[in-house]
């Protein structure tokens, strides 16, 4: 594969000026169609991306049909209990193996042909092989099977056969986060049923800068903020916390709560009743972790982004969110739940509940994002303003959550991909790794 | 006999006649934005207006949906609508309830269930968008009229790529 490379050098998109504190992005990198169409190929077709979640694949034969990073995949647990994930894609003709989203099979069969594969990917069989001459052998016409691997549950894939790193290389100081989530059980996570799946008409990367934007809350999210006051709960205009840059394009905010945590953090908007059983697993979580860790696991708020385009956020509910392009001016966005195997059934309704009542196309947050982003797009209609800011904050050394740091880190990685010089794990460590003494 | 089943088809076709035009002008009243109102004289104290997850495709209680409101929470997303701070709907979009199909598919005393097909367009932002569903309502019966105590609206998409969000009551 080989890719033409715009010169960069005299017309940068990302413009990182470390002494002048300015970090502005030029607004093709939100419009243009070979942005979008290099984005692909340097980014999407060789990072670690996110496919989705062991516990939707449960059981030996289960498999999720989805897109990823523009193209159709298969993930299944082979009946040897390993997970993988295929091109889904026949390597006769080409046709899609499974146009069902989920589902449980010993095989898979194309619906063109009846060629037939094993939910391990071999080829068992073929109709009329006679038709074949001797050099034909089923070994050779197995599933595309991509490189994927799995971090405390979460499950990845390259498309790259070169990518340099390991899922965990490569995840980089995410893995922090990433543990902090799935610690959160001791029976282990599990997606909830039903996805939310919907999108925007604005260019994907606006919603990765939203997601981990902490200083939108008050502005954009007025009536969520008057929803909480409305609970009891307050959020302040500084929250606390701080923000991180991870390395290799990821980040991170860290804050205290304003509202309840499902987990083991208790608030008034949470009935009564709930809180010994709350404080229970808190004090449960202490034994476990140690006073620090514990407080860390059940009492803070974090959204953690993973460079290019999945988001973790987990708050009032914890939510995997993935971030796809469609071209340059779409997006789609496929949210759900992910929550403690073992949690209490009517624990379970309340963060169901509450998930609703903030995330997803119908709660009382997201509508507003979706509708900014699209604003921003329409808003770069106008070429005369070239620039967006994403300054705020580079002149700390602990950023504040209000700051843009994990932009800027996810703006950095995404630059250094673009114009092809991304083999070095040492150069993205020696950036601006803001905030990397805090833990 | 005859007669029976005459006078019995003519009630039947009076009840259907009076569900039809209560659905009718819940649709007039969303519509015309007149959210308090409708909160007021159309639903009852235990109200539960459900939009299950399009991958999910009808009620599951295990599954998470998109919209599960109570009375208090559907209290607060008209507040928020009336007021002005629902950013997405300011100014309000322009909406259009298209009902058809209307059924009432049992009567259990206390209420009736009643289904009906529909369709919302909403126009608004320089947007056109049109939400496909299946609305299943329980009917209370209160005088002449009814109150709504559960409101279920299945969406038929697969997906809301195109729609984005749902920022209206459907």
């Amino acid at each position: 594969m080989t890719i033409e490379l715009q010169p960069p050098v005299d017309d940068p998109i990302v413009v990182d000026d470390l002494e002048r504190l300015s970090f502005r992005v030029d607004r093709r990198a939100y419009t243009d169609d070979d942005v979008a169409t290099r984005e692909m190929a340097r980014i999407f077709d060789r990072c670690w991306l996110y496919v989705g979640h062991e516990s939707e694949v449960p059981e030996p034969g289960s498999y999720v049909s989805r897109d990823v990073g523009g193209r159709p995949v298969i993930m299944s647990r082979g009946s040897d209990g390993v997970i993988r994930v295929f091109a889904n894609s026949c390597t006769h003709r080409g046709a899609l193996l499974c146009s069902q989203p989920a589902g449980q099979v010993k095989s898979f069969r194309c619906p063109y042909h009846d060629w037939t594969f094993s939910n391990k990917g071999e080829l068992t069989g073929v109709p009329l092989p006679d038709g074949y001459g001797p050099s034909f052998r089923k070994a050779d016409f197995g599933l595309a099977t991509h490189r994927s691997d799995s971090y405390r549950g979460f499950v990845f894939v390259t498309f790259d056969p070169e990518q340099p790193r390991t899922l965990v290389e490569y995840l980089a100081g995410a893995t922090e986060y990433i543990d902090l989530v799935a610690d959160q059980s001791e029976t282990g996570m599990e997606v909830i049923q039903g996805a939310q799946l919907h999108g925007a008409q604005a260019n994907w990367k606006l919603m990765m800068e939203n997601s981990v934007d902490i200083y939108h809350f008050r502005a954009l999210h007025k009536r969520y903020v008057s929803y909480m006051q409305s609970l009891g709960s307050v959020p302040p205009r500084r929250r606390g916390g701080f923000a991180r840059a991870l390395g290799l394009g990821h980040g991170a905010n860290e804050l205290p709560p304003a509202a309840a945590r499902p987990l083991a953090h208790w608030t008034p908007m949470f009935d009564p009743e709930l809180r010994p059983r709350m404080e229970a697993t808190a004090a449960r979580f202490a034994d476990k972790f140690g006073a620090e860790r514990a407080e860390r696991i059940t009492g803070m708020n974090r959204a953690l982004l993973i460079f290019p385009n999945l988001m973790i956020i987990d708050a009032i509910a914890l939510t995997i969110r993935k971030i796809d392009p469609v071209g340059a001016n779409r997006m789609s966005i496929t949210s759900v739940a992910l929550a403690p195997k073992d949690e209490d059934p009517e624990i379970r309704e309340l963060r169901k509940s509450h998930y609703l009542t903030f995330l997803g196309p119908a709660g009382f947050a997201t509508p507003d994002d979706i509708e900014i982003v699209e604003s921003c797009q329409r808003g770069y209609l106008d070429r005369t303003v070239r620039y967006s800011d994403l300054s705020r904050g580079m002149d700390k050394e602990i950023p504040e959550t209000t700051d843009e740091l994990p932009a800027r880190e996810f703006w950095r990685q995404w630059d250094r991909l673009m114009h092809g010089d991304d083999g070095h794990f040492e150069v993205a460590q020696q950036a601006e790794l803001q905030g990397t003494e805090k833990r | 006999m005859t007669s029976e089943v005459i006078v019995d088809e003519a009630a039947q076709v009076r009840l259907w006649h009076r569900v039809s035009q209560f659905l009718f002008r819940e649709a007039r009243m969303l519509d015309e934005w007149r959210l308090n109102e409708w909160y007021d004289e159309m639903l009852t104290d235990d109200i539960r207006y459900v939009v299950p997850a399009t991958d999910v495709h009808g009620e599951s209680a295990d599954a998470l949906g998109l919209i599960d409101d109570n009375a208090a929470r559907l209290r607060q997303r008209i507040e928020q609508l009336l007021n002005g701070e629902v950013w997405c709907e300011d100014p309000r979009s322009r909406t259009n309830r298209v009902i058809s199909n209307v059924e009432i598919l049992a009567d259990q005393g206390s209420y009736l269930e009643v289904a009906a097909n529909v369709v919302v367009y909403r126009f608004g932002h320089g947007r056109s968008d049109a939400y496909v569903g299946k609305y299943r309502f329980e009917l209370v019966p209160e005088g002449e009229s009814f109150r709504i105590r559960r409101r279920l609206v299945v969406l038929d998409h697969e997906t809301l790529y195109e729609h984005g969000k749902i920022s209206i009551v459907l």
